[in-house]
């Protein structure tokens, strides 16, 4: 799309925002917020499920996450730059908090195995049906003992798929400090595999 | 140190989305695993850590009953958002050039009120060619 820069005789082609036209769509008639649901729910979801290890928990969760940002819509600004959706990076900061208020409610940590996770939730296709499952119940553990933001970092970075920039905005960090924070995490994950490899080569 | 560390992360980074991007089955080539030249060749550790994260964290997804219940029930507060005791719906009027995010923000507003004083004028002039019938 074209857009004029400050020098009104000087055109530049910028990305928008991949989600604005469906924001405003729902903005102008809120049965058009369905588009961005369906769109987003199994992210919100997922994100849900890593964080509370339990399928119920997660979907009350999401669902008060899609409620929230229904409400929410006529006050959500964009403030991330293009390219990716400014409406993600709100949705999952209202999942984050969501997430904070549920652990201070109830005063527990997830500890749920994997295989709860994996024998009630449906896998998102194909491919990961026929992952092994150990590796699986390793990579769970290993994040698991990770402190929460690094843990929520690695989360977003490899499941979600979302961008360091985007990951900082989420968190409220810079996109170099959420670089270096995803950096500290793999090699805490790193030291971890070292010392499993070590132990079952002893 | 700190520089190095930074430059560490910026490679891990890399090294993720180009894994990232294969799987999505983007034309991106994925960094050797063999060699010294490759960009995370002295951070061997760092690079299983993310093959195993790559392969071992699956996407879930939530069960249809419960993405269609929630659907409906999002739909049912859109209705009420929506009924009939609500503001009227504006109209979009478009706008061939935005000129500055900034600036396309706020004219999104104005969008909106144009469309409010619209309808506002139209009620109000049908409301004012009712009374004149009524009166001749």
């Amino acid at each position: 799309m074209l857009r004029r820069g400050k020098d009104q005789h000087e055109s530049v082609l910028v990305n928008f925002d991949v989600d604005r036209s469906a924001v405003v769509a729902a903005r102008r008639d809120p049965r058009a917020f369905e588009a961005l649901y369906r769109k987003y729910v199994a992210q919100v979801y997922n994100f849900a499920l890593y964080e509370l290890r339990d399928t119920h928990a997660a979907e009350d969760l999401t669902a008060q996450v899609f409620m929230r940002a229904l409400d929410g819509l006529p006050s959500f600004r964009e403030q991330s730059e293009p390219p990716g959706s400014s409406f993600r990076v709100w949705l999952f900061q209202i999942c984050r908090n969501a997430i904070a208020n549920e652990r201070r409610r109830t005063r527990r940590h997830p500890e749920g195995p994997i295989e709860l996770a994996l024998d009630v939730a449906s896998t998102d296709d194909v491919q990961t049906e026929a992952l092994d499952r150990e590796q699986l119940s390793r990579a769970w553990e290993l994040i698991e003992q990770l402190p929460t933001e690094r843990r929520q970092a690695l989360v977003l970075r490899f499941v979600e798929e979302m961008s360091t920039r985007e990951i900082g905005e989420v968190l409220g960090r810079s996109e170099g400090a959420t670089r270096v924070l995803i950096h500290r995490a793999l090699r805490t994950v790193a030291a971890q595999i070292g010392r499993g490899s070590d132990a079952s080569g002893s | 140190m700190h520089q190095e560390a930074d430059d560490q992360a910026i490679q891990a980074d890399a090294y993720i989305e180009a894994l990232l991007s294969a799987h999505r089955r983007m034309p991106i080539a994925v960094p050797a695993d063999e060699g010294g030249t490759e960009p995370l060749g002295r951070q061997a550790g760092v690079r299983d850590a993310i093959r195993l994260l790559e392969k071992g964290l699956p996407r879930f997804h939530p069960s249809f009953l419960f993405e269609e219940q929630l659907a409906d029930r999002l739909r049912r507060q859109a209705e009420v958002t929506t009924g009939p005791g609500s503001a009227p719906t504006a109209k979009v009027v478009p706008i061939a050039v935005i000129h500055s995010q900034g600036t396309g923000a706020r004219m999104a507003d104005r969008r909106l009120l144009v469309g409010g004083a619209i309808a506002s004028g139209v009620s109000i002039g049908a409301a004012v060619i009712a009374w004149r019938r009524a009166r001749a």
